[in-house]
Order: C-alpha cells, then structure tokens, then sequence
C-alpha cells in the first residue's frame, strides 16, 4: 500500500500552532512582499476569498478585524515540513516528500487493516507532537492515494483516512463522481479530448481499452488507467508534476560530502527546474534545498536536511534561483556525512501572464526574458547543458516585505514563542516594550 | 569512519538542532605509546541529548509573568517543552484556554485534577468543564545566569 499524507492548509496550520487565538478564525497567508493570498484556512475559503485575491482589495476587513492576513514565514513552514518529513521517517518504513506538506509512504508488507491503523495513528501522532492536521490517502497506486487523499479531505465521515483497495464498492462509487480532469495527470485540455470519445469519470477512464488509450493518447495515460484499476505500474518520478511545484532531483552517482560536488549537482537541478518553469509559464515564490543521506547504511550518518528560501519577487530567472539554491545549501551544508540524493523544489509558483498584472511590484522578469529564452533554445537544440550558468555573486541583501509575517518560531532564538503564566501575561509584556523606538 | 557509534544514527538532526558534536577518536601519535584513553571512547556530553529526547516534538519557548516562580520559572526563562510526552500528575504543562497558551502545573487540588499556578492571585483552574487544551509538557526550564 501507499499513502499519501496531506497538511490541512498547511500554511495557516503551521500559524495556528503558535498562534492558538486563530483557531476558527478565517486566515489567509499572503506571498512574498505581501502581494496576494496563496493560503487560505476553511473559513476564509467560506468567504469566498479566491486564491491570489490581492491583499489591498482585503485591507478594509483586515482593518476591522474580520480576517486575519499574514506575511509568508517560509523559515516556519520549512521547519514544520522538515519535521513532518522526520516523523513520518521514524514511523513508516519508506517515505518520499512531494511537496512542502504532502509527503507519500511506503507501506509493503503490511495488510490492508494495519494500513488503516497506521493511518489513523500516524494523523493522531502528527497533530499530537507538531499540533498539524493532516489527511491520510492509502491505496495500491500512487494515482489512487491522491484520490483517496481527496475524499478523505472532502467527506468529515471518513475522519481524516481514506483507504480504497481499488477493487470494492467505494472505489468503484468514487471514481463514478470523479471528473476525469481531477484524476492525477489529467490536464484540461486532455478531460477535453477525452469527453469527446465519452470519457468523462474517472471510471470511464479506468474501464477504456488499455490499446486505444495507447494509441489515441499516451503511454502515460494507459497507465494512469491502470493505476486507477489497483495495478502500480508509475514511479513516483514519473508522476505529472502539480503545477504548484516543479521537483528536481537525482541520487549521485557515488556518495559525495563535498560541498562543491554536491553544489554542483544542485546547480544542475536548479538551471533543468527554471527552464520546466519557464516551459510552463510560470514564476516561483520559494525555492526548496534538499539532502538525503543513504538511509540504507545504518553504519553511517544519516541527516536528512532542507531548506526553503523565499525569493524576494516571484521569478523565473535561473540567476535568482541559482542564488536561492546557493544559500539554502550554506545554510543545511554540513561536512561529514556523504550525500545519497541532492534535489532542488519550486514552490508556491504562479502564472507569468496573470503575474504582470500587479503593478506595485513588477516581476523581474521583464529584465531577461530574451537572455533566458535564449539560453532554452540553445539547449533545446543543442542539447541539454550546452550553456549553463557560471558562479553568479553573492546576491544583494534581500529585503522582503513581510509586515505581517510571525515570529519565526522554530528556528530564531529571539523570536519563540511567548507564553503567560497567567492570563494577560504575554500582552502584558509586550506593551511593556512596545513603547521602544 | 571510526567514532561512529550507533548512538548518533539514532539521534537524527533537524535542520534547527544543532548538529551532534562529534569527537575525534585518534591515537595519541603514530608512533609511540598508544593514548591510554584509547580503550574508552571519549563521548562529549551534549546537553541536546539529555534534554531533547524527540527532536522532532520538541520546542522551545519563552516564559513571561511571575506566577510560576515557586516552581522555579522565571519572566524570560526558556522551557523545553516536549509534545510527544503523555501528561502526568505533577507535570507542568502549555495549555490552550481561550485562544491563550499558559503554563501551569497538573495537579490534584481538593481531589480533583487542576491546572495551578504558585501564586496567591490566580486560584486552581478546574480542567473538567473547561474548554483547555493541552500543547505540550515542559521537559525542562532553563534559567540563564548570564546572557
């Protein structure tokens, strides 16, 4: 079995734990120099506040108190998913992160029941020790798990853990409501093409004729079939990348701890995710630096660090985020332990097109367009590589706007949380330095 | 790589935690008389160990107000405060009440269990009925002399 193991709005969870008066309050976490909201607790959504709403359309109910709007605290968000990672590591025999706050787990050898009992001990053991709530998907495939994933967010009655064994009747009633466009790897314009030929559930898809999907549409899409039928037959790197998030990353091909090497190999990893997402149009918000150890060898070190660096506008610019990468790898860089795997994450992007729009902070990618695109055609015609960027120089201070953004809870000393020992302690304290220039 | 012992593989860093320090086990030179600590393998005491025992639910905190003095917590004290302990008569705790985290102490008044602080001004809080929430056990406090 495998499971999927997704963060409730993890953004506005990870607020919530050091901030428990924003318990059942709608929140909203803004990007980066506090441009729009990209997170949005359940009762913000029941105010029908979209995704990317701009922040100054919602100054007026900030003002009055209604909502509550923060700046993003990537430094909070990276440690809370760090953390996730290691909890799910110690309890699950595999585990592989796929975003900030979706991580999937590997679960042979284990039956069906047992697989539904760790679910729902792994759900009651995160909101226990790091105060998140999560939903947990569990099937044979990968495709299933998100599904399964899905319900369990959707339906209060399955209480956080889904299992669908792919064969029964919640399967199979499922995949009869499901638009084959929510199906993993689905795009729109694919639901298009299908609905033409009558394919419109995700049922229909998984009982189409595996030949003619091949045929008429892609080896891809017969195996997404297939998964929805309970076969496993799609890695997890082959899997279509959300188009929240491009990922990536690559085991070396001999353990390294040299700070170059694996620098180098996270360049790499940082120029192939900028032209995925120039490819697709879109702009990254953060930038995320992995490590693994081999987990394997318990005779050696085992560190599994990350780190997730904010960039001080949305970008596509392979510079801005070969220094992002740069400084996340200074920060988690430690000598000593040989690196299995080094990956590179783009995070919370967003459309370029609809990004020119914002006026008060012009993305800076009007400044290059021409030299990136440029340097994609080069490597598409001649090869991947064939230009890449040298050593670009320390980056100027970054100076984000964050007026709203939290303490950073988990990784600044002069920053934890405060709390009373009695009622009114804390605000007490902070009136008594408040007053200070 | 010698000097690993499987100590530190169970005790996984986080990128917050401070790395564990490691000590180098050599020999006193390459000739000559052997170390005669050679046989005990020096492992540096590292306070992470003693008092963070689950890297991964533990915080820290900062506490204000004196009303927990005569249990030794101080304005400006840091707490190491463990989630993934179970609560215990006598432990003190983080509580939620009313959108406001507080520390007290778990304890038995009058019969039944309370939250309590050490002070004359703020009387035990009766937990059945309340809508408190717990957030985690204070492992440790950790009172700094020098700063």
């Amino acid at each position: 079995m495998i499971g999927l193991v997704d963060a409730n709005n993890f953004y506005v969870s990870c607020e919530r734990v050091f901030q428990p008066k924003l318990e059942g309050r709608p929140v909203g976490v803004m990007s980066n120099n506090d441009g729009c909201v990209i997170a949005r607790s359940t009762e913000l959504k029941a105010l029908d506040i979209p995704m990317g709403t701009p922040a100054f359309k919602l100054e007026g109910l900030r003002q009055r108190g209604e909502i509550h709007l923060l700046s993003s605290n990537y430094e909070l968000y990276g440690d809370m998913s760090a953390r996730l990672a290691q909890l799910l590591r110690d309890a699950c025999p595999a585990v592989a992160p796929y975003s900030i706050d979706e991580m999937f787990v590997y679960l042979e050898g284990f039956t069906t029941a047992q697989c539904a009992a760790l679910g729902q001990r792994l759900r009651q053991l995160i909101r226990r020790h790091l105060g998140l709530p999560v939903c947990v998907g569990l099937a044979p495939t990968h495709t299933l798990a998100k599904l399964a994933n899905h319900l369990a967010k959707q339906d209060p009655r399955y209480q956080g853990v889904c299992l669908l064994n792919g064969q029964d009747h919640t399967t199979e009633a499922l995949l009869k409501r499901t638009a084959v466009g929510s199906v993993w790897g689905v795009g729109h314009r694919l639901a298009e093409r299908l609905a033409i030929g009558g394919v419109t559930t995700a049922w229909d898809l998984r009982e189409s004729d595996k030949k003619q999907l091949r045929k008429g549409f892609s080896v891809v899409l017969a195996r997404t079939a297939l998964e929805l039928r309970g076969t496993p037959c799609m890695e997890m790197n082959a899997l279509e990348q959300p188009r929240q998030r491009i990922m990536t990353s690559r085991s070396f091909g001999q353990p390294t701890g040299v700070f170059a090497e694996v620098h180098n190999a996270l360049r790499r990893h940082a120029q192939r995710s900028a032209e995925k997402l120039r490819e697709q149009q879109s702009l990254a918000r953060a930038v995320m630096v992995f490590l693994n150890t081999n987990r394997h060898r318990r005779d050696q070190l085992q560190y599994f660090p990350q780190a997730l660096i904010p960039l001080p506008s949305p970008s596509d610019d392979t510079r801005v985020i070969l220094d992002a990468v740069r400084q996340g790898l200074e920060q988690i860089y430690r000598p000593r332990y040989r690196f299995m795997k080094a990956g590179v994450m783009l995070l919370d992007l967003v459309d370029a097109e609809q990004h020119q729009l914002s006026l008060l902070h012009p993305p800076t990618r009007n400044r290059h367009p021409f030299l990136m695109a440029t340097v994609d055609q080069i490597n598409q015609r001649m090869g991947q590589g064939t230009i890449s960027f040298g050593m670009t120089n320390a980056p100027a201070a970054w100076q984000l706007r964050c007026a709203h953004r939290s303490d950073r809870y988990t990784t600044r000393w002069d920053e934890l949380m405060k709390v009373g020992t009695h009622p009114g302690a804390t605000q007490a304290c902070t009136s008594r330095t408040e007053p200070l220039p | 790589m010698p000097g690993q012992s499987a100590h530190f593989i169970s005790a996984l860093p986080l990128t917050s935690q401070p790395l564990p320090y490691l000590t180098f086990l050599g020999r006193a030179g390459f000739s000559g008389f052997p170390s005669p600590a050679q046989d005990y393998e020096p492992c540096t005491l590292d306070l992470n160990t003693r008092l963070v025992k689950n890297p991964t639910a533990t915080f820290y905190v900062t506490a204000t107000g004196d009303s927990m003095e005569g249990w030794g917590i101080f304005e400006g004290d840091l707490l190491i405060v463990d989630r993934s302990i179970e609560p215990r008569l006598g432990h003190i705790l983080i509580a939620m009440l009313e959108g406001e985290a507080l520390i007290k102490r778990y304890a038995l008044y009058r019969g039944s269990p309370h939250l309590c602080s050490s002070h004359p001004n703020y009387p035990p809080l009766l937990l059945e009925g309340s809508d408190c929430q717990l957030w985690g056990v204070v492992r440790a406090v950790v009172h700094e002399y020098l700063r």
